[in-house]
């Protein structure tokens, strides 16, 4: 391969990708970031120091008082405490579970419908099911006996209603990958397992969950990633509310922002988030840049 | 010769379209039924002048993001804007034109028409909706003996008769819009038990939300929220039709609520007994001064803010106008009575609409907060004075 | 043996009943839709009375201020351009990180991948500000630009790892026989890359489709809010009610469900390719 060529397939196959995302993805970001670091033209850290005063990413009173609003930040770190060990169980349980079953796809697809649809609508749907009047939940918990009202609207309950909602919306995710990983996996070494006599719940253990890491680390990392974006939700069921008892990080970006004007303080939260964005894809990254 | 003739004809029938038959653009908030209530108002001006008018419609907040980038390049997507909010007009002072030679200041209600910057008059106003008080149906009242109080505990007492009605669910019905009307019944304690100038001194900061004054109010609104006289806070309109069907009592609303119901006429109205000031939002237009039709527009502006323009808009019903020379005649009869409730009374504008930014959409947060855990009142005024930059 | 079948028969059972239980949300939206308010207000489980009647979707779909038919229009003018033009220039991107070699290959695909990683909230303002420069703001183009350059990342990654597992083989044979590297990429990598491509256009079509935060920021003008946009305006602003709420939300899902209807296999494997291999 002669250097000229080198050049020209850089130049008609790569260059063109490169320049938009850089004019369009790493510029803007970059910006960002800079942006956090000015506030009225000079150079400092007052964005920085305004946003961990006020209690909209990090709450200290709700703390110490246990009780919501915790601040955006912790809303996102409950959601994935929550959030991601249950979809990830659910999906692989499902995924094993309906492995045979007879019209078993259209039952994975049912499951899978909650990520094909628009996030908004996803919100529109944990919004209505929680709802007081017409909402299937409330409709359940009366056969127990329980009072109805509206999940979202009060400040101990708004959270936990959006990331129950969202495991009934992301569980498709885990659990397609997971059954597509399923099937990856040699039925002979199952065989000679059961031949040595090992139990199910042995060979689960042994040879499945082993065999499925790499599909584990893929569903982490995404779910963790949706986990930190969230958006569309909260902001058509509940605007962070009440008194900011389900804000989330993506949300009190837009609002300082679009609402209060002041980029400076919305680049802080935006960098925070891709902090931990880019903390989480680092071993999904890595990996990626190991193949060949 | 005949030639000549020919080309002399087509200039003018090129010169003149641009000339007599200039278009000006109007952009205002109103869609559907309002934007319904807003169009004859236009035609009746291109009918008066010959000056054709197109509407479209931006909300609000849109504009607040747009209108600066497009002033900063001299350039403004209408002739005329309908925007709310003295503080966007101070700071964007310099792009917009002085009214004064079409609009007569004297012609209107005390208070209504903006305070001039640097002498001269950047917004003009229009009709507007007012905030009474509490709607309730008077078949409804009729039907169980209930009626007006004339004192705090007189309301009180009629809460609790309210609240022991069967079928009745609450007294008061709560609507949430996207937060208001929650604002607007707060809005109306602070004025009624803090006077006209707590609210003025609330938007432009003068007097904390934890102070005293203000807490021992809402202090009031809290007793009535942990009584449960209030509903839970529901979609506005769901609630407007189970307030209508007679599962809540008294509905707090603005006066647009007389063309949302079946029967206007069976409606009626009271404020908090001892209330001296209401909310009276009138609409607020400008002109920027990059308006390719410059004149015209100002004429617009004259005719908005004047009798004419102003009566037409009133005798649609659902706006009360600011023009002390339309004649009370013109209202529809519900309307005419709200109109009579501005007589003797302030008007004031709206507190979070004035205010903006990011305190806006905290106070309508926080107040859903409030009603579902009034317990909560002192975090809910630290967070307010928080917002409040 | 009969037991066994009985087992069979009792896991079955369970699992459909697991799907019943996970599609009630989705009858309730549908019931909430179909049917008038009067009907819902004591929950459209009660099935005494029961009339259908598809008034909600018509006035969704005609709303006097945010019609879905309008609103689902312009999605499309955004969504269509904005899935071919990425996938177009990521495939090649992805097909030159795969088969050639060039200076600061490996740190510029690492990089590429570590977009992956941004939330859209980091591009926000100055997005807003560049487009605002361009004069694109409230205008398609702006957002097809956002969408196809916020795509390029994933779908050059995507494609990059698709074409590593092709054998050079025919590509050598082509180009032996004297036919440039572009004709190479475009008569034989190509065609053969189709189902990937599918899979990729399937997933960036929807993704796009049901964007909102992107639409929120760059798009204002009433008449040119895209679906999405339109949903929340229905909740609070606008003079609405739950069932006109449940058939727009209907409406909006019907796409995005009709690609994947289409195309399941291939929207699968899209999702799936992020993990093989």
């Amino acid at each position: 391969m002669n250097r000229r060529a080198k050049f020209s397939h850089f130049g008609i196959f790569v260059l063109p990708a490169l320049v938009l995302i850089c004019v369009f993805v790493l510029y803007p970001c970059l910006r960002t970031i800079s942006l956090s670091f000015f506030s009225g033209g000079k150079l400092t850290f007052s964005n920085y120091v305004d946003v961990l005063k006020s209690r909209d990413v990090v709450n200290p009173q709700g703390f110490s008082r246990g009780e919501f609003p915790l601040g955006a930040l912790f809303d996102n770190l409950i959601w994935i405490v929550i959030h991601l060990p249950l979809t990830i169980l659910l999906g692989l349980i499902l995924a094993v579970y309906l492995r045979n079953v007879k019209g078993g796809s259209i039952i994975k697809s049912i499951i899978f419908l909650g990520m094909v649809m628009p996030m908004i609508t996803g919100g529109v749907m944990i919004r209505f099911i929680f709802d007081k009047d017409i909402g299937v939940v409330n409709a359940f918990l009366k056969l127990f006996g329980f009072v109805p009202k509206t999940w979202t609207a009060y400040p101990e309950t708004a959270l936990f209603s959006l990331i129950f909602g969202s495991i009934w919306l992301w569980t498709g995710f885990s659990m397609i990958l997971y059954a597509a990983g399923l099937e990856t996996i040699p039925k002979d070494l199952y065989e000679a397992a059961q031949l040595d006599g090992a139990s199910r719940t042995r060979m689960f253990f042994s040879i499945t969950i082993p065999l499925l890491k790499p599909i584990t680390i893929v569903v982490v990392t995404m779910t963790l990633l949706w986990e930190l974006k969230i958006f569309d939700i909260v902001y058509v069921a509940t605007m962070g509310g009440p008194g900011g008892a389900s804000n989330v990080l993506a949300l009190q970006m837009y609002i300082y922002a679009f609402k209060g004007l002041d980029f400076g303080k919305s680049s802080v939260v935006a960098v925070f988030i891709t902090l931990f964005t880019l903390m989480v894809s680092i071993p999904m990254a890595r990996s990626a840049g190991e193949r060949r | 010769m005949f030639k000549k003739v020919i080309v002399l004809a087509l200039c003018i029938l090129l010169v003149v379209p641009v000339l007599g038959f200039a278009k000006l653009t109007v952009i205002g908030p109103w869609a559907g039924a309002e934007k319904e209530g807003f169009m004859p108002v236009l035609q009746a001006f291109t009918k008066k002048t010959g000056i054709e008018v197109e509407y479209r419609i931006y909300r609000f907040e849109d504009l607040v993001t747009m209108l600066p980038a497009q002033f900063s390049a001299k350039k403004t997507p209408g002739d005329l804007i309908f925007m709310s909010g003295t503080e966007w007009m101070v700071k964007n002072a310099k792009h917009l034109a002085d009214l004064s030679d079409v609009i007569n200041e004297g012609e209107f209600v005390p208070g209504t028409l903006v305070s001039k910057v640097n002498g001269k008059l950047l917004a003009g106003t229009f009709t507007g909706k007012i905030k009474p008080g509490f709607w309730y149906r008077k078949s409804f009242f009729g039907k169980y003996g209930l009626t007006v109080p004339n004192t705090w505990d007189e309301f009180v007492t009629l809460l609790q008769k309210i609240k022991m009605i069967p079928g009745i669910k609450a007294p008061i019905a709560s609507g949430d819009g996207t937060g208001w009307p929650l604002s607007d019944v707060t809005e109306h304690f602070l004025i009624t038990f803090g006077g006209p100038s707590l609210q003025k001194d609330l938007i432009a900061g003068n007097i904390k939300w934890e102070s005293y004054t203000v807490k021992s109010i809402f202090e009031k609104l809290v007793f009535l929220l942990k009584s449960g006289y209030f509903s839970e806070p529901t979609e506005w309109t769901t609630i407007l039709k189970q307030w209508w069907n007679g599962d809540y009592a008294l509905y707090f609303m603005g006066s647009w609520i007389t063309g949302m119901v079946d029967d206007p006429n069976d409606l009626g109205v009271f404020a908090l007994p001892g209330c001296k000031g209401m909310v009276f939002s009138p609409d607020y237009f400008n002109v920027p001064i990059y308006s390719k039709h410059l004149e015209d527009a100002k004429k617009l502006a004259g005719f908005l803010a004047g009798r004419e323009g102003q009566t037409i808009s009133a005798s649609l019903g659902g706006h009360i106008a600011t023009n002390i020379g339309v004649p009370a005649d013109v209202y529809p009869p519900v309307d005419r009575e709200v109109a009579e409730l501005l007589k003797g009374v302030q008007s004031l504008p709206d507190l979070d609409d004035t205010v903006g930014g990011e305190f806006q959409p905290a106070f309508w947060d926080q107040l859903k907060l409030l009603w579902v855990r009034p317990g909560r009142l002192d975090d809910v005024l630290q967070v307010l004075d928080e917002k409040m930059r | 043996m009969k037991k066994k079948i009985y087992r069979k028969i009792v896991h079955d059972t369970f699992a459909w009943i697991i799907g019943l239980i996970w599609i009630i949300p989705f009858v309730g939206l549908l019931m909430t839709g179909i049917r008038p308010m009067d009907e819902l207000l004591h929950g459209w489980w009660n099935l005494k009375v029961l009339h259908l009647t598809f008034r909600n979707f018509i006035q969704a779909w005609h709303h006097p201020s945010v019609p879905l038919s309008q609103g689902t229009m312009n999605s499309l003018i955004v969504a269509v351009p904005a899935t071919v033009i990425p996938i177009l220039i990521a495939t090649m991107a992805g097909y030159g990180f795969s088969r050639y070699r060039f200076p600061m290959r490996n740190s510029l695909f690492i990089l590429i991948v570590l977009m992956l990683a941004l939330p859209q909230q980091m591009i926000a303002v100055p997005i807003f500000n560049i487009m605002n420069k361009l004069r694109l703001l409230d205008n398609y183009l702006g957002l097809i630009i956002v969408h196809t350059a916020w795509g390029l990342p994933w779908i050059t990654f995507f494609m990059r790892n698709f074409f590593t597992t092709l054998p050079v083989e025919v590509e050598e044979a082509a180009r032996m026989d004297g036919a440039s590297d572009v004709r190479t990429f475009f008569s034989i990598a190509l065609p053969i890359a189709i189902p990937a491509i599918v899979s990729a256009a399937a997933l960036q079509f929807t993704w796009v489709w049901s964007d909102f935060f992107l639409a929120l920021i760059l798009m204002y003008s009433p008449n040119k809010l895209l679906a999405t946009q339109r949903i929340p305006l229905m909740r609070g602003v606008y003079f609405v009610n739950w069932g006109l709420l449940a058939a727009a939300a209907i409406l909006l899902m019907l796409v995005p469900i009709l690609v994947y209807t289409l195309l399941q296999k291939h929207y699968v494997k899209g999702m799936v390719g992020w993990s093989s291999k």
